[in-house]
């Protein structure tokens, strides 16, 4: 999966409430089949972070699991929006362009 | 070490911070097949250091810094091992290598002065017993075993030496002052300038396989020096 489509699936994810890696990726296999390796998971992670659309929840990262609960920030939520509705755009002309119905 | 601790030590300081046990038990839940995601995902972060998150202001620069001078060391024992005309551009990565230099604190001379006769001694050492070795007359035309041991102590006296360099440089960068993002920018095109020139040199002169590393070195010095510009 390329690194800015990992980007959007752990955006989405996260965009349905709080998690940590694993639950991500639980996440992400109901939703598209298949589990990401852990180099794209946490590379996306690192990423969305870096730019602030996620954010640790405060307080968690120092669970005795030391797992990290991962929140989606607004800037987040705005920049997913953009890219869902631009992916939206792509797929109406696409499915017009086959001559199905986008409905 | 296990192969998950392996793993998870490639990834830049920041990300082992903040996922490195998560990593680590994904890896050792999943397995090999693991493997090539894990380690691909680590050498794309290295590649983007704009990608990383910050436990503390200037981390990354602090983390690049240090990982350009151990860059540069590698560099500088490949070009050894390479012809003698690749030599000459190791002015231009060194240069690159004394841009990123971190400025010790004024307040800590004395500090930073200590650290590094405590780190430098056992490598100055190493060196100067070489030299006296070579310009002894002992070991004029060493042959068979003699040969193979004296290049072998040769080699382990310059990585020694390298590595200590390398030491001292990451213990100012965490007393001192990271280099400004510009500086580090200009100081990883530098490298990867010189890098790549040596590569092309050593592989006219025929040095396939240290022009293969000198070129990787190039294209991630390179890489990460671009990827700054455009955070």
């Amino acid at each position: 999966m390329h690194s800015t489509d990992a980007q959007m699936v752990v955006l989405t994810v996260l965009a349905d409430g709080p998690r940590h890696g694993y639950a991500i990726n639980t996440a992400i296999e109901e939703l598209t089949g298949r589990r990401l390796g852990p180099g794209s998971l946490y590379g996306a992670l690192s990423r969305l972070e870096a730019r602030g659309l996620i954010e640790p929840v405060t307080g968690d990262a120092d669970g005795q699991d030391r797992q990290r609960t991962m929140r989606i920030t607004d800037a987040g939520r705005t920049s997913l929006r953009a890219e869902l509705e631009q992916l939206a755009r792509v797929a109406r002309a696409g499915l017009r362009a086959l001559g199905a119905d986008p409905a | 070490m296990s192969a998950p601790a392996l793993i998870v030590a490639l990834y830049p300081p920041a990300v082992r911070e903040r996922w490195g046990d998560e990593i680590g038990r994904e890896i050792a839940e999943r397995g090999a097949r693991s493997w090539p995601d894990a380690i691909g995902g680590a050498a794309r972060l290295w590649l983007h250091p704009s990608d990383w998150p910050e436990t503390a202001a200037g981390q990354t620069r602090r983390v690049l810094a240090v990982a350009l001078f151990a860059v540069t060391g590698t560099d500088a024992l490949l070009l050894r091992a390479a012809e003698p005309a690749t030599g000459r551009w190791l002015g231009l990565i060194l240069a690159g290598a004394l841009l990123a230099a971190p400025r010790p604190p004024s307040r800590a001379l004395r500090a930073v002065a200590a650290a590094a006769i405590r780190t430098l001694a056992a490598p100055a050492t190493a060196g100067l017993a070489l030299l006296l070795l070579a310009n002894s007359g002992l070991v004029d035309h060493p042959a068979g075993p003699a040969r193979v041991l004296l290049v072998a102590a040769y080699w382990a006296a310059l990585t020694f030496i390298t590595l200590r360099v390398w030491a001292l440089t990451a213990r100012i960068v965490r007393m001192g002052t990271a280099p400004s993002r510009r500086r580090l920018r200009a100081a990883l095109l530098l490298v990867g300038a010189g890098t790549a020139l040596a590569a092309g040199q050593s592989l006219l002169g025929g040095a396939l396989l240290i022009a293969a590393a000198l070129l990787l070195s190039a294209v991630a010095a390179l890489h990460a020096g671009q990827d700054l510009h455009g955070r």
